[in-house]
Order: structure tokens, then C-alpha cells, then sequence
């Protein structure tokens, strides 16, 4: 990662934990009410495509942290001249008890299918998203399934196993 | 034609010009469609056992259900069963529609597809090879020729059960039935 920009994160914002893994992936682990100063910031410095957004169940920690991918389109040129193909994963963790964070539709219009997922799977709740309406699911989970402590054999011994084989009557 | 199936083509002509001319409907679940155009185009063929794929279900009497089936996708493949023309055949396509595969416990994969809708044939393995496909359909023929792919009847004959079985995996179906329900039957039945 370019020297540059690290420094200039550092100094903007504290708390914050850079860690390099090889020449174009970095990591910036940073505190849950900073997620959007930053990621406004990372924007603004040419990093405008949100690749990924995904969530992470640290049932242990009674956790959840929330990786964004953030790359650029224009790699290399002009403009660019540090010539790096640089993936930036930007992660911050939120409290299990009450899993809510601030949407990042207003920065990436692309994250709205990204969060409505997570809100169906993991059950995270982001304020100020326009439509957190089901995406993918077909019936209703007490516990959202992608959550650690959901568990799948006894959803389904309830759900699927209890449905009959049809038997012909007249065999 | 074999000289052999004469009597039969004389004693029976409705159902052998069915059985030797399938009419798959195109519909895609899970990963075992990407056997499915290799099958049907000059690679493998298929017309040459009479297999053609068409459009909607309405034109078509063999359904193949290829790979896991979802809870959402479950929904559809009742709706185009129900509207397909009789005698229709169903052959179930690679391990997850038999008893789930590797999905076996999946939140949200129908494990046994038969609870559902009646199947003629299954193909085992995952995923099966284009031939397996042939295999299924010359096993269909002789299971057409002893009346033993008889699954649009036994649909009707036990529609109760079946409709019964949609509700509990789907919820209130949101169409009406497709045979009537005596209800008094089906109360005789289960006592």
C-alpha cells in the first residue's frame, strides 16, 4: 500500500489499524461510528467502486464485523499514476445485542441489494435504508440463518423431515 | 421403426407416438442444466431418442428437474407440473432431489422432491453424465410400455396428500386446486 496514503489515514482518523498483505491488499480495521467518515473519505480519494460487502458472525466475541471491499475503476492511468491495483478491506465490528450500523447507500449506491441481504441473513439493521423488503428468503426463520447459533439439522427435522412421503393408497 | 413393435404400434398407437416422442420442458433448477444444452444439441443429440426441448409447459409431457431445488424454486415446479399436458413424466435429475445431496441440511433445499410432486424416475449421481440422461429415457420407454410411469395418475389419485404436503413447505398456495378435494374422503382416509 502507498505510504502516502496511509499516513494521510492515520492522521485523519484515530484508532484506526492498517495492516499490509502484499503490494495491492491492505486492511483498515477501524471503530463502528467512523465507517461512514471513511468510507466518504476512501471515496473521495478515488476509490468509488464497493466491490463487496459481506458480514462475519464472531459468535464468540458476541460480534459481528462487516468487511467493505473497496477498489477503483480507473487502475493505472493518468490520473492514477501510483499504478496499483490496491483492494482496500475496510472492517469494522458491531455489537451482537444490537446489530445496527449506518447505511452506505448515500456513498455507494451499490450497496443496497449487499445490505438488504445481510439484513435477511445475519438480521443487521441499517438506519436510513429505503427498502430493507425481503430479497432471497421464502419462509420465515426465527433466528436470520446465516447467524452461528442457528441451527440447521433441527430447522430441518422441524421444517422438511416432518412433511410425510405420500403413500399410495391402494399398495 | 423395429418390425418387432408392430402389434404394439397397432394395438396401441396413442401411447407409443408418445413415448417415442418426449417433449421436455426447458426449465432450469440448480447446477444439472449445464447438462442439458450439450444433450440436446449435435454433440449428444437427443432427438435421436425423440427428446426435444420446448419453450412452455404446455407443449411438453417430460419434466426434468435438474439439481437442488430451493424453497422459492419449489413454487414454480409445481405451477409448471400442474400445467403440463397428461400423461405427463417427471425424472428427477442428479442426487439433490432424492433425499437433498449435499444439501441434506440446508435451511432453505427441499430434501425429497417426491413429497411433493410424483416421480417416474430418478437419475442418480452428481452430476450425471449426458448418457445417463439416454439411459433415463430408454428405462421411461419400457416404464411407459408396462404402465409403470404412472405418475400423473397417482398425482391425481392422492392430490389431497400432495396438496397438503405444498402447504406445509409453502405456505398458503396462492392457486386454486388443480383436482376437486372431497373432504370427506380425506377425512375417511385418515381415520
Amino acid at each position: 500500500m502507498n505510504e502516502l496514503l496511509k499516513k494521510e489515514i492515520e492522521s485523519v482518523f484515530k484508532d484506526v489499524l492498517i495492516a499490509d498483505y502484499g503490494d495491492n491488499r491492505a486492511t483498515i480495521t477501524i471503530k463502528n461510528e467512523q465507517i461512514l467518515p471513511v468510507l466518504r473519505f476512501l471515496n473521495d480519494k478515488g476509490f468509488d467502486h464497493l466491490a463487496l460487502l459481506s458480514a462475519v458472525d464472531w459468535i464468540e466475541q458476541k460480534e459481528f464485523e462487516l468487511v467493505y471491499i473497496l477498489t477503483r475503476y480507473m487502475q493505472g492511468d493518468e490520473e492514477h499514476t501510483d499504478k496499483e491495483k490496491l483492494h482496500l478491506i475496510v472492517k469494522t465490528r458491531i455489537s451482537r445485542q444490537r446489530p445496527q450500523l449506518e447505511t452506505a447507500t448515500a456513498i455507494f449506491p451499490n450497496a443496497e441489494p449487499y445490505e438488504r441481504e445481510i439484513h435477511e441473513l445475519f438480521g443487521i439493521t441499517f438506519e436510513g435504508h429505503k427498502r430493507l423488503t425481503p430479497l432471497l428468503l421464502e419462509r420465515d426463520y426465527e433466528i436470520p440463518p446465516f447467524r452461528k447459533d442457528f441451527d440447521t439439522r433441527e430447522y430441518v427435522k422441524d421444517a422438511f423431515d416432518k412433511i410425510p412421503f405420500i403413500r399410495n393408497e391402494k399398495e | 421403426m423395429d418390425r418387432n413393435q408392430i402389434t404394439k404400434w397397432l394395438k396401441e398407437p396413442a401411447k407409443m407416438a408418445n413415448k417415442y416422442s418426449l417433449h421436455a420442458i426447458y426449465f432450469c433448477t440448480g447446477c444439472g442444466i449445464i447438462e442439458v444444452p450439450p444433450v440436446i444439441t449435435a454433440r449428444w443429440d437427443a432427438e435421436r431418442f425423440g427428446v426435444i426441448p420446448v419453450a412452455t409447459p404446455r407443449q411438453a409431457n417430460l419434466f426434468l428437474i435438474t439439481g437442488y431445488v430451493s424453497v422459492k424454486t419449489l413454487r414454480p415446479i409445481i405451477r409448471t407440473y400442474e400445467q403440463m399436458y397428461e400423461p405427463k413424466y417427471t425424472v428427477g435429475f442428479g442426487s439433490c432431489p432424492i433425499n437433498g445431496g449435499m444439501y441434506w441440511d440446508s435451511y432453505n433445499t427441499i430434501k425429497h422432491l417426491d413429497k411433493y410432486i410424483p416421480i417416474d424416475g430418478w437419475i442418480a449421481g452428481c452430476m450425471p453424465r449426458p448418457e445417463a440422461i439416454f439411459i433415463a429415457v430408454t428405462h421411461l420407454w419400457t416404464l411407459i410400455d408396462k404402465g409403470m410411469a404412472n405418475g400423473h395418475v397417482r398425482y391425481r389419485e392422492n392430490y389431497e396428500f400432495y396438496r397438503r404436503n405444498q402447504e406445509m413447505a409453502l405456505g398458503k398456495l396462492d392457486w386454486p386446486p388443480l383436482y376437486q378435494i372431497d373432504s370427506k374422503s380425506e377425512e375417511a382416509k385418515r381415520e
